[in-house]
């Protein structure tokens, strides 16, 4: 990455600075590997979760941590990076219903299939992702956020652009939703 | 309203673990929140541990080089801006230089024009005295080398 100049966000350049007063080198490719080893899984379940379709979830994973590298987030620490690129792809997610206009119907590989998975598991599966996403866009995202990543609510305000005093209140439409949604389907516990 | 309920982890982790005591009771029939969240932690735990294991990730490798070719991209689009700009200058300069000057010798260009005929050619000739005048001819031809030095340049550079 030499030879290449990247911007590090002010919030990770605040955290840079604080913790060894000057910018550091790129992040190598070695670094970078390991931490996407780490966290890709986790994003792309996130991702595919949100959107309904692998393909789109490859691409704005892609997308992510393309700008990730860019930020050049070196200094800052895993748990940071981590939330980052969470905050990033929620970004992206949110950008990719708007640009496609698709929040409520665009569900490629529930809609795409020929017929329901006869496989226990995979109806399972079908069902529960059939279930998600029913709910909007940014409730899929606080929920996954709150519960899957236990992400406060200043992070979750953060990743939707919303204060995150309005988390307290969307998150419990959100789960009121999903918990009627569960009920309506006979899935509620 | 802006503070996540204190209890919520206490009550999330005994629907994990089906261990609740009898104050996380007492909390849940006062907490809306905190039952809400219980309604839908057990489903949301097993949609987040639903299998992605068939799914294979983009290779971190080529994850780095794509993200190393955009980088140059825009380093190469930043860098090639400044040119940008100098060239469409230059094509406003040519324009308006062709503009300009149709427009101050237009009467000597269009008696030159007329005159392109075989009997005003020699008539031309015989007169002697040139049709256009030397300072309109070195117009005409400096800003024809500028018009054509711009065009290659623009092809080779979008080649």
């Amino acid at each position: 990455m030499s030879g290449m100049t990247m911007t590090l966000p002010a919030p990770l350049l605040a955290e840079a600075k604080s913790r060894t007063g000057k910018p550091g080198r790129p992040m190598d490719e070695a670094h970078f590997e390991t931490f996407y080893r780490r966290h890709a899984g986790g994003v792309w379940s996130y991702l595919f979760r949100m959107t309904a379709d692998a393909a789109t979830a490859d691409d704005l994973l892609q997308k992510a941590f393309f700008r990730f590298l860019r930020a050049n987030p070196s200094l800052a620490s895993e748990e940071h990076m981590r939330r980052w690129i969470f905050r990033t792809a929620t970004n992206l997610a949110m950008d990719h219903f708007r640009e496609t206009k698709r929040e409520r119907t665009h569900t490629p590989e529930l809609q795409g299939e020929a017929g329901a998975p006869s496989e226990p598991r995979a109806v399972l599966r079908h069902d529960m992702m059939k279930t998600f996403s029913e709910l909007k866009p940014r409730e899929r995202a606080l929920l996954w956020l709150a519960h899957v990543e236990e992400a406060d609510h200043e992070d979750i305000g953060e990743a939707l652009g919303v204060k995150a005093k309005s988390v307290k209140v969307l998150l419990f439409r959100a789960r009121k939703r999903l918990g009627e949604l569960l009920t309506k389907k006979g899935l509620a516990p | 309203m802006s503070e996540t309920c204190r209890f919520e982890s206490d009550v999330l982790r005994a629907v994990e673990e089906d261990r609740w005591t009898d104050a996380l009771r007492e909390h849940l029939t006062a907490c809306d929140d905190c039952v809400a969240a219980m309604a839908v932690a057990p489903w949301m735990e097993r949609f987040a541990k639903m299998s992605d294991r068939e799914h294979i990730l983009p290779d971190p490798s080529v994850v780095w080089l794509k993200a190393k070719l955009l980088q140059n991209t825009a380093e190469a689009n930043r860098v090639s801006r400044p040119l940008d700009v100098a060239q469409f200058l230059a094509y406003l300069v040519v324009a308006g230089g062709w503009a300009g000057l149709l427009t101050w010798r237009w009467d000597a260009l269009m008696a030159w024009m007329n005159s392109l005929t075989p009997a005003g050619i020699v008539q031309t000739a015989a007169s002697r005295t040139p049709s256009l005048s030397l300072s309109l001819v070195a117009a005409v031809l400096m800003l024809a080398s500028i018009t054509v030095m711009l065009a290659l340049h623009t092809i080779l550079a979008e080649e």
